[in-house]
């Protein structure tokens, strides 16, 4: 029993628990007003009255930000794959990919929306383009970083090429290429909020422009709250894939 | 022989090459399939149209700067101390950072409706939203940087006598700075991005404001004016820091 | 089976060039266990990497193996190689660890971990097959390399200070355990250390290399009785044996001091 309390109190739902409370206190102890600040029990209210609409919001954009990631993380593996074995390539094309980092996607929003129409495929563009970048970086880094007395000993088992690509270098870049899937995951979920601002009428984005043109402070903490919760969900899927796949500690 | 191997080994070959090969399929894309300007304007349209709007564009460019290089020095700055205080005072970080993490789940734009209702339209909402991107990421590498410190040199410095505040400026810092110039190098993108992103949801100024009237107004040409600006900005800020960290971080 | 004939190897050009081995001669005979002893720096695993094929000797010299030269790159896969760290894989079980060389060479996954399961109980890993690198101690890590380097069967076998990185009182261990393996699966090996003593107990020839630029400074035959006891080291024959050795490693190491003292 004592152990058990004792883990309970170190959690950090703890922490999240305790936050619930102390708002509710607060709010309900000094009635702060609610254009500020309002209470949980409000949002959850307000919350529950659209409940269907926050639902699809919810789906549309959840799947949005996977179809972004995911085709971004393919698109950046291969990057990072083809930089690392071809200096010339790397080169020349990578600080293309640097620059592009600096360009606001969001001021394309309606020019995405003119080249690729108002439809799924226009925010998974945003999205992507989010992506590939940090996917590339970490890619590359990861598999420039391979032990090169590893890189030996397999040369001297008379390993080709491709034999130390897929047995040695993959799975010693596995554990970067996990920080810039993290990286890249909370990138897709903004590139597919913002994309929706652009033309859509579902999603969390378009709830959260609604709200914000509609002066709707508890709407916007609902939707607020919404957007945490799946990128929490998003970190918390990749920790579980990270700690079953790429489990071994990487020796520096 | 000698000069011409020079040249080919030299990092600004390749990326002139490809920067040159990209401009050509631009404008022969335009010119061969005949795309309309408000698909793809040609670049050179672009530039003139930004030479003759230069006030404008300076204009905006200076209020968005001002708020990208406002809540970036505040970010790093409170992201770092408070990670020093963090490591200093432990049962603080057990409850500090699960709320950090859940704090920054949420994505960054999600945040920028509710600044503009606590701080305003002016440049303080932009500043905050600036600093909470980039505050986070600061956190977590300065962190992780200030834990790297061996155990064994920590114990060293007790053993004559220093306290912990001195292990922390004469041993923890040193040894955590490459995390926190790799936090400041992350930064500079994205205080840019994201303080266009503010603007474009409500300002009275700055590029993002710019780019969202433009797109009003169907005037694509200045929003790809300010989108180069806004492009051309960032790479010097970046290069800018780059050169900073070559001269200043001396010992690495 | 093994011949090095005024095997060279430079690196660098003109006047910044440092000669790491220079006019090597040697010959290794079927199931001999050759040590190679000689102070720090003297070239000793530039020679291996040659002989293992990952770096080529100079064009003035030649590798011969089984009586025919061996151009740049013949080398890799005929030798059984094991570098100073174990290296293995931490994503790999010990099993998977041990049959690495084999799966390059192309034996099936299954044939290959059942060869390598028969292999743990003379390694002492039994049990062990299913854990992880970072589980296991230092010497064990070791024996999961040598299972591999023997698993990879060829018939020399290259191991570079396998065991310096291990306590005085396991390497004892290792030594003789690694005999009693080597005497029933009879492969030739070219064993390096930098130990006198470890080169002693274990050689059937042990060679001096001289600082650098590394050379065969000498060749002794060990005419110790096999099986080796760990008490040999107190016999007169070993102690004789050691005293001429350690005069000759004593000159090669105080040039290499001075070497080093000299150069920047």
């Amino acid at each position: 029993m004592n152990a058990f309390l004792q883990r309970l109190l170190r959690s950090p739902a703890l922490a999240f628990v305790g936050l619930a409370v102390v708002w509710e206190l607060y709010v309900h102890a000094f009635m702060p007003s609610p254009r500020y600040l309002p209470a949980l029990s409000a949002i959850a209210q307000d919350a529950w009255s659209v409940w269907p609409q926050l639902l699809r919001g919810f789906g549309r954009t959840l799947l949005e930000t996977v179809l972004g990631f995911v085709l971004g993380a393919l698109f950046g593996c291969a990057c990072g794959t083809v930089f690392t074995y071809s200096r010339w390539m790397e080169r020349s094309v990578f600080p293309l990919f640097v620059v592009s980092q600096t360009v606001p996607v969001v001021a394309f929003g309606a020019l995405i929306v003119i080249w690729f129409g108002n439809s799924l495929l226009a925010k998974v563009m945003t999205a992507l383009f989010l992506t590939f970048f940090p996917v590339t970086v970490n890619t590359l880094r990861g598999l420039k970083s391979c032990d090169p007395q590893r890189i030996a000993l397999m040369r001297s088992f008379g390993a080709n090429r491709l034999v130390m690509f897929f047995k040695l270098a993959v799975p010693s870049a596995l554990p970067q290429i996990m920080v810039g899937f993290r990286v890249a995951i909370g990138l897709s979920l903004i590139g597919s909020v913002v994309g929706e601002w652009f033309g859509e009428t579902v999603g969390l984005g378009v709830m959260l422009m609604e709200a914000m043109n509609a002066d709707q402070v508890v709407r916007l903490w609902v939707v607020m709250l919404a957007c945490g919760l799946m990128g929490a969900l998003l970190y918390g899927l990749l920790t579980f894939v990270e700690r079953r796949l790429v489990w071994w500690r990487s020796e520096s | 022989m000698v000069a011409q191997r020079k040249l080919m080994a030299s990092p600004v070959v390749p990326v002139l090459l490809s920067l040159v090969v990209l401009l050509t399929v631009w404008e022969g894309a335009i010119l061969l399939f005949k795309i309309p300007p408000f698909v793809l304007p040609s670049l050179g349209a672009i530039v003139r149209h930004a030479f003759t709007d230069t006030a404008r564009l300076m204009g905006a460019l200076s209020a968005t700067l001002g708020e990208a290089l406002g809540g970036y020095a505040l970010g790093s700055a409170l992201g770092l101390l408070l990670a020093v205080i963090l490591l200093l005072a432990q049962p603080l970080e057990r409850i500090v950072m699960p709320l950090a993490v859940a704090v920054n789940a949420v994505p960054t734009v999600a945040y920028a409706p509710l600044f503009l209702i606590w701080f305003g339209l002016g440049a303080a909402s932009k500043v905050a939203l600036v600093a909470l991107a980039v505050g986070f990421t600061m956190l977590v590498s300065a962190l992780h940087g200030l834990k790297q410190a061996d155990q064994a040199a920590v114990d060293l410095m007790r053993s004559f006598g220093a306290g912990p505040l001195k292990i922390v400026w004469r041993l923890r810092l040193p040894v955590a700075m490459p995390s926190v110039v790799a936090a400041l190098r992350i930064g500079v993108p994205r205080s840019m991005i994201v303080a266009i992103v503010g603007e474009m949801l409500g300002a009275y100024a700055g590029l993002g404001r710019m780019i969202y009237e433009s797109t009003q107004q169907i005037d694509l040409l200045s929003v790809w004016s300010a989108v180069l600006v806004a492009s051309l900005a960032s790479m010097v800020f970046y290069g800018l820091l780059v050169w900073i960290d070559q001269k200043l971080v001396w010992w690495r | 089976m093994l011949e090095l004939v005024n095997v060279w190897k430079r690196f660098g050009e003109a006047q910044a060039q440092t000669v790491a081995v220079s006019g090597v001669n040697l010959r290794i005979a079927k199931s001999e266990f050759v040590t190679l002893v000689g102070p720090s720096g003297c070239g000793k695993s530039t020679l291996f990497n040659m002989i293992a094929g990952l770096l080529p000797p100079d064009d003035d010299g030649a590798l011969l193996f089984g009586g025919a030269p061996q151009r740049d790159g013949q080398l890799l896969g005929k030798v059984s190689f094991m570098p100073q760290r174990d290296l293995l894989f931490p994503w790999r079980t010990v099993l998977d660890n041990a049959i690495l060389a084999l799966e390059v060479e192309g034996v099936p996954r299954k044939e290959a971990r059942d060869r390598a399961r028969a292999m743990l109980p003379e390694f002492g890993l039994t049990g062990f097959a299913d854990h992880y690198p970072h589980q296991l101690s230092g010497g064990m890590r070791q024996r999961v390399a040598l299972m591999r380097t023997f698993l990879f069967e060829r018939d020399l076998l290259l191991l570079d200070e396998p065991f310096g990185a291990l306590d005085a009182l396991t390497r004892s261990r290792m030594q003789h355990w690694l005999l009693d393996i080597w005497a029933r699966h009879r492969r030739t090996v070219l064993f390096i250390t930098h130990d006198i003593d470890e080169a002693i107990v274990l050689g059937d020839k042990v060679l001096v290399m001289t600082a650098r630029p590394g050379t065969v400074k000498s060749e002794t035959v060990i005419d110790l009785p096999r099986p080796r006891d760990p008490s040999i080291v107190l016999s007169p024959e070993f102690i004789g044996l050691k005293q001429r050795l350690l005069a000759e490693i004593e000159e090669e190491s105080r040039k290499t001091f001075a070497q080093e003292g000299t150069a920047s």
